[in-house]
């Protein structure tokens, strides 16, 4: 019953349109036009929200929404179109894509008089109900701009685990009681965590959660950054190598990790083979089919060591943004705080079940621990939001022997090292 | 044997003299000129345009920066393009090699018996099926606790092999291109194989000729035409190996494949398109212009070793 409905509001705002007259985009049409990219494909729930809210859109203000369902390929467009001086005037994609591709290169438009401007209807400005301190985690562009996303999506990393089972009734507080419940777990004959060992972004946030937790944080921005390497040769750095090595040769890790293939072991932890699971928020939908009868998904941030000073949380942010070249930004930017108002941005939550920085919106039941931990928590870019090229081809290689259990913690520091002179040597 | 076999004249014979020629050659540039010119704006000209990009620093938006041959010292610097040349080279030699032994193999097998359509059928059935399906399947069936490996268990062997380990999976990579070009191989080379005559294998025969000897001094000679095309399409296909590279390190992106199972093509997408940092394509292109040469060299180097004086009947 929907697609006739939506495709009747679309012919009506077709006919408003012309209606009205004049000739597209270039005579001041009543409520102008824009061209949407799409990170997602015409199915996906998420999809389905946006389109239901550019309907919407379009029928209230008569602006003429062109959207184009691209799906993850959006990534390889979005280069060429810009060249091509053929941007489109609004696209979306998470926070890593857009700040390399769009932030980074001076390519992405300043959305501050979004953040000023009102969500329709609310008497409230964007800025006040998106909380500033997702946005000054952004990396800065070449103007030192942090506001060239507008989320919609605010995912994180932290750990999963069945509310439902008594053994894990009570979570850990440290890194050390969650050994200790490991070690718990492993007298009863039970695993402790899944790891798919091909996915090593996912493994490495274990390493970059401890490192700040040792090290305060910026930890790994600061030994990227530093081209001399000497960032490597810290004790704390070491410290933290060395949880890890324990970690892995106390056998804590589900066994086949090192030779099976993503998603194996996330599937493994839906069933129950695994007591936790370290990764995105967005795990509870992707293992949702696999989940074992009676399973509770809950949400603990990864422990606290060094007295607990610091609890930052990973946020991955997912939202719009606009090319500095597109040349209807105005209708653009109107339409983002008009998703942001809560009856449309709630689909985000009720149907596509994922977080939104609306911490007035509720996260899908499955996701309630995460909302209020990403509400409490102070924020901070996975991996400190370092390139993902120094990660794939200087970190990663050294990072993955360790997490295999065959490399000992300073092996590690010797390669990630090496690693890290190579790259700058390459890339300097 | 009763295989002559003469030399073909290397060269077309001179186009002066006779009316005829002089024709011939007045018509030569109007026949040729279009489809040269054609070639030259689709083959030629984005080849010069890459190389021309290669000396620039550029994220495909904003504006060029010259860096001369800064991005080929890149490429030495590179530990993922060592990675990346290394397999690449691996695919080509070690995988050809095995490629083409085991599809002489099946030509041997195939020619004598019976029902050999629908074994090359079946052996080419591979060559159409997607390799997405591959990448799945491998997670599948040598995943620790996979068919593969119980079947290994109930042979008695505990010390199953950690298949899909980053450490194992370039080899993985290697058998299934193996396995798919096989039978590709196996189809062209056969169909060559048809047209020589059985007299020459039963006169081997008679002459006491081997199933090796009757390969050697029948088959092989009077398909080397058509194997050293096929050594040929091998090249260059091989510096194209992409896809499956990317179907077993993970499958969502780029970035989830492990630098060590890269392959030049890979290489040079990653750097056009990275998951989450500023786009190289001088790099690229860099890395692109190498490959091109690389797979010119191999298959200069290829057509010289394989240079015969063609047997005729």
């Amino acid at each position: 019953m929907r697609a006739p409905k939506v495709l009747a509001a679309g012919v009506v705002a077709a006919l408003a349109l012309t209606a009205c007259g004049g000739d597209k985009g270039t005579t001041e049409e009543k409520g102008g036009q824009f061209t949407y990219w799409s990170m997602w494909k015409e199915n996906e729930p998420q999809a389905k929200v946006i389109k239901a809210a550019i309907d919407k859109f379009q029928a209230e203000t008569g602006t003429k929404v062109t959207v184009e369902w691209q799906g993850r390929d959006i990534r390889t467009k979005i280069g060429p179109a810009i060249a091509a001086n053929k941007a489109p005037d609004l696209v979306e994609n998470g926070f890593d894509v857009i700040s390399s591709l769009l932030a980074s290169t001076g390519q992405a438009r300043d959305l501050t008089p979004v953040y000023d401007s009102e969500v329709p209807g609310e008497g409230k400005k964007v800025s006040d109900v998106i909380p500033a301190k997702y946005l000054d985690a952004m990396p800065k562009d070449p103007d030192g701009v942090t506001r060239w996303i507008v989320p919609y999506v605010l995912n994180s990393a932290m750990f999963y685990y069945n509310k439902a089972d008594a053994d894990l009734a009570k979570t850990p507080a440290t890194w050390d009681d969650f050994v200790k419940l490991c070690e718990t777990l492993k007298a009863k004959d039970k695993a402790c965590v899944a790891s798919d060992g091909d996915n090593t972004w996912t493994n490495f946030l274990f390493m970059d959660y401890l490192l700040v937790r040792d090290n305060g944080p910026g930890t790994m921005g600061k030994i990227v950054n530093d081209k001399t390497g000497a960032g490597w040769d810290q004790p704390g750095v070491l410290e933290t190598a060395k949880r890890i090595e324990a970690f892995v040769k106390a056998g804590h890790i589900l066994k086949g990790y090192d030779a099976s293939k993503y998603p194996a072991q996330q599937t493994n932890w839906a069933t129950g083979k695994a007591a936790f699971h370290l990764d995105g928020t967005w795990v509870p939908s992707e293992a949702q089919k696999n989940l074992a009868s009676g399973f509770k998904v809950g949400e603990f941030a990864v422990p606290t060591t060094a007295g607990g000073a610091n609890t930052e949380l990973d946020i991955i942010p997912l939202g719009f943004a606009i090319p500095k070249r597109a040349k209807n930004p105005e209708p653009a930017q109107k339409f983002i705080a008009y998703f942001l108002k809560k009856d449309n941005i709630s689909g985000i939550s009720t149907e596509a079940k994922n977080i939104t920085p609306r911490a007035d919106v509720p996260a899908p039941e499955e996701l309630l621990d995460a909302q209020k931990l990403l509400t409490d928590s102070p924020s901070r870019l996975p991996i400190d939001g370092v390139s993902g090229d120094y990660l794939d081809k200087a970190l990663f290689p050294a990072f993955s022997e360790l997490w295999l259990g065959k490399a000992t913690a300073e092996q590690f520091i010797t390669k990630a090292k090496e690693g890290h002179l190579a790259y700058w040597k390459a890339n300097g | 044997m009763a295989v002559t076999s003469t030399a073909a004249p290397r060269r077309a014979r001179a186009a002066r003299g006779g009316p005829l020629e002089r024709q011939a050659s007045r018509l030569f540039w109007p026949f040729v000129g279009p489809a040269l010119a054609f070639y030259a704006l689709l083959f030629l000209a984005p080849i010069a345009y890459a190389a021309w990009t290669s000396l620039y620093k550029w994220d495909g938006m904003g504006a060029m920066q010259w860096r001369g041959l800064g991005n080929y010292q890149t490429l030495l610097d590179d530990q993922a393009f060592h990675y990346a040349v290394t397999n690449t080279v691996k695919i080509l030699v070690v995988g050809g090699v095995a490629t083409f032994a085991i599809s002489f193999l099946l030509t041997l097998a195939l020619r004598e018996m019976a029902g050999k359509m629908f074994a090359r059928s079946v052996l080419f059935f591979p060559c159409l099926v997607n390799a997405l399906v591959f990448g799945i399947a491998a997670g599948f069936l040598f995943g620790p606790t996979g068919p593969v490996n119980k079947m290994l268990n109930l042979l008695g062997i505990d010390a199953v092999p950690k298949w899909l380990s980053i450490d194992n999976l370039p080899a993985m990579i290697i058998a299934t291109i193996v396995w798919t070009a096989t039978g590709y191989y196996t189809t062209i080379i056969m169909a060559a194989v048809d047209q020589i005559p059985t007299y020459l294998y039963e006169a081997a025969e008679l002459e006491g000729a081997n199933a090796w000897q009757r390969f050697r001094h029948v088959t092989l000679p009077l398909s080397w035409e058509v194997v050293s095309v096929c050594a040929v399409l091998w090249t260059v296909s091989s510096v194209k190996v992409f896809e499956i590279v990317l179907l077993f390190g993970g499958g969502a992106t780029v970035s989830s494949a492990p630098i060590q199972t890269w392959t030049t093509a890979m290489y040079v997408y990653y750097s056009a398109f990275p998951g989450s940092s500023v786009p190289k394509l001088g790099l690229a292109a860099a890395a692109a212009v190498v490959s091109l040469i690389m797979v010119g060299v191999f298959v200069l180097i290829l057509r010289r070793m394989m240079r015969r004086e063609r047997v005729s009947l």
